[in-house]
């Protein structure tokens, strides 16, 4: 019943933070601890072999059916941490508030959904819901260009979804299962036709590399990430992103060694994964905005999810799994600090800012931390998660590895050479007297970085809890 | 012969001539409105005590089976709404006796087509139903557009039901019956050529209730002209009587010469989805968007025919044939359609109507422009409209979503995967305008004040939200009853 429970919790949350309206940031925080609560409890005492069904459409062979294995407990506890931190980031925020944090409870809702769902339906409806309410976060609470980012957005994460659908129809009619079980559909797929297996995993795979999103299907990211307001492009980029690698690790890995086409699919992800990597940062290396930047460092760093999948290798999808809960940490971090300056200074133009530690140096550390994790420095979270990531795709993909070594140089240079030239140096005189971050923005990104300092220099519980799902995801074995 | 049958169309017809006498004595007229709630109510709940029960009545002419108890639920459930509507759109008008008892008239016209198993009676309750909707969309007779929108819909409608009628006389020539099920009898033996000219004339007819594209014309003219109330009936009750007589008429009569009208359908069903949505795109109004977007609904249900027609029987998710599967995927995406398109209609004419109060020269009453804003000065309507925006573009939890899955899979289960490919991509692209309504009501300032919305209209609008979220979040007994209602058919 956990996993009922915090879903029904987060529904019931946002119904009330809606009605509560001036009181809706209070309401929204205490019924977000509550799935926090639930799913640390969990954490530390049930262990990760768990599993739930409710039966619901039998007719169609559909139950809400759920379950937490190490992986989904990795994501279900990032998002369990990332909402209360996100909703106390946002507590200034006084327009219509009643339903901005409503929508807040209701993105969790499907988030821990989609990260926990094992009937394919019921992870497609989980993943659809999360369109709705950044929709509207995107479009009423956004920057200039919000109506058109929040439609580009909807539209274009819509298809690849619904590319998605078609494959897992034709899964459940090919299979004659009569079930839309996740695992009794993954072990009847080995035994369909090489064609259809082909298509099939093709068909999953566009859902999830648009969500990512890898490169080059990011079109929606620079827009949606633009205009989104603080909170929304921070569960975007920390959770929302998390959606397509979840996928791909939980679905389209298991499939990739059944696979016919096997080696056509592990280039491309290779390819994909890599391009990715390296196009994004030399992207990211070109931008003028700060937001734009850290955006684009995201895209980069979705791309070793692909490459860890592309290599077929335990340690280094392990790796993938930790970058995903610490890179979920780093880049919530990252795009509150960026919010934070752009709120203070009234810019995210990096030639307009300059010397800004000077007046903000509590913001100005808080920065510098997230940006040494999101580059990689050794005793940050970063660090171990690209470490196995890269050292694990060595061996079956040298030439890969060396590519994405150089896009690991260009991600120094660009966070390194922002710092110089936002943060340091003399300060720029016409942003006037600029106040440091206060104590409601300060806190939750405090936290974050503790975090990734921790994760950073004591890996080992959220690892180990890891390699044994990359071990068996690899293996092709589910949960 | 069992009288007890037919209860629910004594009982409306009743109604309808004491509505109409009554209208003519001093009576309060707002109370017939409530009378005829109170009729179709009754009818509801005697449709409902006959559940499972069944037979044949009138020489064979008339047959109550699950599935004609299925569609007399989803007529009497879109009047109902419709009354509830008129309580607050016809309050003070001093010809309300003429308008419900047409309203229960056109109402026990679809019944019987639903339950007929003759031709004759098909078409004679065919024709009561349009005989009667053709006055009610002229039914505000000040306004030029709803007499052109009734005028426009008459003469489509009498050609379209001359060339129905055409095709009746052919299938009588051919087969010398009109009884359902002997003419199966006798076209299951072989027939000649000359019933291809049938088929087609018989797909005009049925095609016109049904806007299909090519015979969808008079829709969109009608749909924005006629009364916001009576739009609504149109499309969630009258709409739907087509597909009860074409799936009567296909699928139980001609089911033998498949191969003949399968590509017929399969045409219509892609050409009436992607006419429907390209041109949606580009409207302002919205009563002229909801029915283009009716248009393409339509498409999707088609697809129904095309599966069925191009089955080889293979068994599919619970025991059930393809065929009937995809029957009852079609038959529950009518019931949600019924919910989400009477709901959107009224909604929006709810809209219109206090536009219409306060005047606006330059736009039309149901233009886009005066539902900015609304999330602020009527939140709820504003969340209904969404709920019931997002439902017609098939997101999840709604039954929007379950109708597509259904429709969607039943065409993928029988090999047709070309056919889900384009109408995903349709689907697709309809999300583009009905997001567009909820991005106009949620994040533009309002231009102008409106009003309260009448009590009448925010409760049948809540009621056919709730319905649409009720089909999507708890859909298994529907989805149960949509295929007991198909099993009856095939």
């Amino acid at each position: 019943m956990y996993v009922a429970s915090a879903i029904m919790v987060c529904f019931a949350g946002a119904l009330v933070s809606y009605m509560a309206k001036g009181h809706a940031r209070a309401v929204a925080l205490i019924f977000s601890l509550v799935p926090l609560a639930l799913f640390g409890y969990m954490y530390a005492l049930v262990g990760t072999a768990y599993t739930e069904a409710h039966p619901w459409i039998t007719p169609l062979g559909i139950q809400l059916s759920f379950a937490i294995d190490g992986l989904s407990m990795a994501l279900v506890l990032l998002t369990a941490i990332l909402f209360p931190l996100t909703i106390v980031y946002a507590w200034n925020h006084d327009q219509r508030p009643g339903l901005f944090f409503s929508l807040l409870l209701l993105l969790e809702a499907a988030l821990i959904g989609v990260f926990t769902a094992t009937d394919f339906i019921v992870f497609y409806i989980c993943w659809e819901l999360t369109l709705i309410p950044l929709y509207f976060v995107v479009g009423l609470f956004g920057g200039e260009r919000r109506e058109h980012a929040a439609i580009k957005f909807f539209i274009y994460t819509h298809v690849g979804s619904l590319v998605m659908l078609l494959a897992i129809f034709a899964l459940y009619f090919a299979s004659g299962l009569s079930t839309f079980d996740m695992h009794s559909l993954m072990g009847a797929y080995a035994q369909l036709p090489p064609a259809l297996r082909d298509l099939i995993f093709a068909g999953l795979l566009v859902g999830f590399i648009v969500k990512l999103p890898a490169v080059p299907f990011h079109g929606w990211l620079p827009d949606a990430y633009g205009e989104a307001p603080t909170a929304g492009t921070v569960l975007i980029a920390g959770l929302l992103s998390k959606m397509g690698a979840y996928g791909l690790l939980r679905i389209s890995l298991p499939m990739l060694g059944v696979t016919h086409s096997v080696g056509l699919f592990t280039t491309l992800l290779a390819v994909l994964g890599v391009g990715g990597i390296v196009y994004a940062s030399l992207v990211a290396l070109a931008q003028r905005d700060l937001k734009q930047m850290v955006a684009y460092s995201s895209v980069s760093h979705m791309g070793f999810v692909l490459l860890a999948v592309a290599s077929l290798s335990a340690v280094s999808v392990s790796g993938a799994m930790f970058m995903l809960f610490s890179h979920g940490l780093i880049i919530a971090l990252l795009f509150m600090a960026v919010g934070v300056v752009h709120e203070r200074a009234g810019t995210r133009l990096i030639p307009e800012l300059g010397g800004i530690t000077h007046r903000m140096p509590v913001l100005a550390f808080l920065v510098m931390g997230g940006f040494l994790a999101s580059l990689g420095l050794p005793g940050m979270s970063g660090f171990v998660a690209e470490f196995l990531t890269l050292t694990g795709a060595y061996p079956s993909l040298p030439t890969f590895v060396l590519a994405a070594l150089f896009g690991m140089i260009i991600t120094a240079s660009y966070y390194i050479w922002a710092m110089q030239r936002a943060f340091f140096g003399p300060y720029n005189e016409r942003l006037g007297e600029v106040m440091d971050v206060g104590a409601t923005q300060a806190v939750p990104m405090a936290v974050l970085l503790g975090l990734v300092v921790l994760l950073g220099l004591y890996p080992a519980p959220l690892l180990g809890m890891l390699e044994k799902v990359a071990t068996s995801l690899v293996m092709g074995v589910l949960l | 012969m069992n009288y007890m049958l037919l209860s629910p169309e004594i009982v409306l017809m009743l109604a309808a001539l004491v509505v109409l006498l009554l209208g003519v004595t001093r009576i309060e007229q707002r109370v017939l409105g409530w009378l005829s709630l109170v009729a179709l109510a009754a009818a509801t709940a005697l449709t409902l005590s006959l559940a499972g029960a069944g037979g044949t009545l009138l020489f064979g002419a008339l047959t109550v089976d699950a599935f004609s108890q299925f569609f007399k639920l989803v007529f009497l459930l879109v009047a109902m709404l419709v009354v509830i509507a008129s309580l607050s759109y016809y309050g003070k008008s001093r010809h309300q006796h003429e308008y419900y008892c047409l309203l229960l008239l056109a109402t026990v016209g679809m019944m019987f087509v639903a339950s007929s198993s003759d031709l004759a009676t098909l078409f004679v309750g065919f024709e009561l139903a349009s005989i009667s909707t053709y006055a009610l969309a002229a039914f505000d007779r000040e306004d030029m557009r709803s007499v052109e929108a009734g005028f426009k819909y008459f003469i489509i409608g009498a050609l379209s039901s001359a060339l129905m009628l055409m095709g009746i006389s052919f299938v009588y020539g051919l087969t010398g019956t009109t009884n359902l099920q002997q003419i199966a009898h006798i076209v299951g033996e072989g027939i000649s050529g000359s019933m291809t000219l049938a088929l087609v004339l018989l797909s005009a007819g049925f095609g016109f209730k049904m806007a299909l594209v090519p015979f969808h014309m008079w829709a969109p003219d009608t749909y924005q002209g006629a009364p916001s109330v009576v739009s609504s009936l149109l499309a969630a009750g009258s709409k739907k009587m087509g597909f009860a007589a074409a799936f009567k008429v296909f699928v139980l009569a001609l089911l033998a010469i498949r191969a003949e009208w399968y590509v017929l359908f399969a045409v219509f069903a892609v050409l009436t989805m992607t006419y429907g949505n390209l041109v949606a795109l580009s409207q302002r109004s919205l009563k002229r968007m909801l029915a283009y977007s009716s248009i393409a609904q339509a498409g999707y249900i088609a697809i129904g025919f095309v599966v069925i027609a191009s089955i080889t029987d293979v068994a599919s998710p619970e025991g059930l044939s393809v065929a009937t599967f995809a029957l009852g995927s079609s038959l529950f995406y009518i019931l949600s359609h019924a919910f989400m398109k009477g709901g959107a209609f009224l909604a929006v004419g709810a809209v219109a109507y206090m536009v219409q109060r306060d005047k606006s020269p330059l736009l039309d009453e149901d233009d886009i422009e005066h539902f900015a804003g609304l999330s602020k000065s009527s939140p709820l309507m504003a969340l209904c409209i969404s709920v019931l925006m997002f439902a017609l573009a098939g997101i999840p939890l709604t039954a929007g979503f379950m109708s597509k899955l259904l429709v969607f899979s039943s065409a993928i289960n029988a090999g047709l995967a070309w056919l889900a490919i384009v109408a995903i991509l349709n689907s697709a692209l309809s999300l583009w305008y009905y997001a567009r309504v909820v991005k106009v009501m949620y994040w533009r300032e309002p231009q102008m004040e409106l009003g309260s919305v009448p009590m009448g209209f925010v409760v049948a609008v809540v009621l056919a939200t709730l319905g649409t979220v009720v089909l999507g979040v708890y859909p298994a007994p529907f989805i149960e009853l949509a295929m007991h209602a198909a099993e009856a058919l095939m």
